[in-house]
């Protein structure tokens, strides 16, 4: 990534796509502390978390998925839950919100089952409601859509609006237009680690430099919402 | 879990306490000796397994650990006229220092080099102790001077595996426990959950030094002479390795089960071809990985005998 600057509004969904290779994961992973930048700044607050530990960055209330689930495999549904930190004291506490998220994505029958035996779509219904244990407020959603079914997704979308209404803050990398032309605010287009173009969707759809980074510079009109 | 079942659990291990406080008493020497041993293996086994097994930190050098609680004791005993159940106290402190400074660098290590770099550690604390000999009398090893019956250590030992057993457990069914597990499944995710690896990870490793530097200074109390090569053997940290493997890593009950399971068959058969030790060792360890991968208590809980996870 070289020269790179965003600009997440609070409360919004903002898509963060481009082709593969571009810099889309290794952006959350400098957001998330997985990374260290060479320089700049994160600032989330007024404060540059850029460089600090992922379990800092965690605690001050950002989270996020990964493009292959990584949950718990050895560990049962709700271990995984209970695994996160920075939640009340008191066990019960933790317990409710666990059970409470767990009914959410309909996971509550497989609670004392082992996370590796799940399906993938659960795996990954598993990895977003154990992200939100903490009730944070800015939610980092990597490839959310990838290798599950239409159902799934549109549950997967209603519980993101559903957030969004909270007044959470959540960035969506993905590769799936329709999910992020239909349901992103803002849309930030990265090619080869430079940010290539920003906007809401109608603006990025149209846009010459993003129709050629996806699609090669010969291709006339081709719509990237379709 | 309810909370009940825990209090019925502690009241089983309260029993099984009982029982085998009553036991030495209907017991020759040879079978005191001999539960002494079981028991000082469940105390390794469990130790073992809270930073190889929830945390998946497999250790191959946990018998330094031991060899420090052995030569503590031993050496406060005979050169400074120590009473021997005082000097458990120091064993238990030095290891736990020990374990802070080894830990803190040589946790950053990942899966098989973490093995190795423990298995330095155990070879270069007994080379230390054995060069060092104005401290621990060096290759010569330590005799110490012995008033107990064989009472006094069988006691000590149980105690031990008590304290030790209710500490597993406790660490197995909390929270604490869970964040272990987190690391050891996957501590890129854990971090990213808010779990503070390295906090976490010291505080097992030291947590799973301590004992087993008090079953050693017993032990030392015990068999009344201590080298360097009898106490930092290798084959003890295999076997406890071995134990908590059979039994099932990541449990509370395995360790205990492996211990009790491997001390026995190996009292019962082999103990009389000592060359056959490590043969036999080696065949347990290849059919347990082929066979039982996750122990006795996974194939209980495939079964469906025990449910699956720690926490419920």
């Amino acid at each position: 990534m070289a020269g790179c600057s965003f600009a997440v509004p609070r409360g919004t969904i903002c898509g963060l796509i481009g082709p593969n290779g571009s810099g889309k994961t290794t952006t959350f992973n400098l957001l998330t502390g997985l990374a260290k930048p060479d320089g700049g700044a994160v600032l989330y607050r007024g404060e540059d978390i850029a460089g600090m530990k992922p379990y800092q960055v965690f605690r001050r209330g950002i989270t996020r998925t990964f493009q292959i689930t990584r949950i718990f495999r050895e560990m049962t549904v709700l271990e995984n839950m209970l695994s996160v930190t920075g939640l009340a004291a008191a066990e019960r506490i933790a317990r409710a919100r666990a059970d409470e998220l767990l009914a959410l994505v309909n996971l509550t029958h497989l609670r004392a089952e082992y996370g590796g035996r799940l399906s993938y779509g659960q795996q990954k219904l598993l990895e977003f409601a154990r992200a939100l244990m903490t009730d944070p407020d800015v939610i980092l959603l990597d490839e959310p859509a990838a290798g599950i079914n239409r159902t799934l997704l549109q549950h997967l979308l209603d519980h993101i609006h559903r957030l969004h209404e909270q007044g959470k803050t959540i960035v969506i990398v993905e590769h799936d237009m329709n999910v992020i032309m239909n349901h992103c605010e803002r849309i930030f287009v990265m090619d080869y680690g430079v940010k290539i173009a920003e906007g809401p969707p109608a603006a990025i759809q149209g846009d010459e430099r993003v129709i050629e980074a996806y699609f090669g510079r010969r291709r006339a009109a081709a719509d990237v919402g379709r | 879990m309810a909370r009940h079942e825990h209090i019925r659990n502690l009241v089983l291990l309260g029993m099984a306490g009982l029982a085998l406080a009553v036991l030495p008493h209907g017991l020759s020497i040879y079978f005191r000796s001999f539960a002494l041993f079981t028991m000082m293996y469940v105390v390794l086994a469990l130790s073992w397994n809270v930073i190889s097994g929830f945390t998946g930190y497999t250790s191959f050098g946990h018998v330094a650990f031991y060899g420090i609680g052995a030569y503590t004791c031993a050496i406060l005993v005979t050169d400074y006229r120590w009473h021997w159940l005082s000097t458990l106290g120091v064993a238990a402190a030095l290891a736990a220092l020990g374990a802070l400074a080894l830990g803190y660098p040589v946790l950053r290590l990942k899966g098989p080099y973490f093995a190795i770099a423990m298995l330095g550690a155990a070879e270069g604390t007994r080379v230390i102790v054995t060069v060092w000999d104005s401290l621990t009398h060096g290759g010569l090893g330590i005799s110490l001077p012995s008033a107990e019956t064989s009472l006094e250590t069988y006691y000590a030992m149980l105690a031990l595996m008590l304290v030790t057993a209710a500490v597993a457990y406790a660490v197995g069914h909390s929270r604490f426990g869970i964040r272990l597990n987190a690391i050891r499944e996957d501590e890129v995710a854990a971090e990213a959950l808010g779990i503070d690896a390295t906090r976490y990870k010291l505080a097992a490793f030291v947590l799973s030094a301590v004992f087993p530097a008090m079953a050693g200074g017993i032990q030392a109390y015990k068999v009344l002479y201590i080298d360097p090569p009898s106490v930092f053997f290798i084959q003890i940290t295999i076997a406890m390795a071995l134990m908590s493997m059979l039994g099932g890593k990541g449990t509370v009950i395995g360790p205990i089960l492996g211990a009790v399971v491997l001390y026995s068959v190996q009292e019962a058969t082999w103990v009389n071809f000592p060359t056959a030790h490590l043969i036999a060792y080696g065949l347990f360890i290849v059919l347990v990985a082929r066979f039982l991968p996750r122990g006795l208590m996974g194939l209980a809980i495939d079964r469906g005998w025990v449910r699956k996870g720690m926490v419920h």
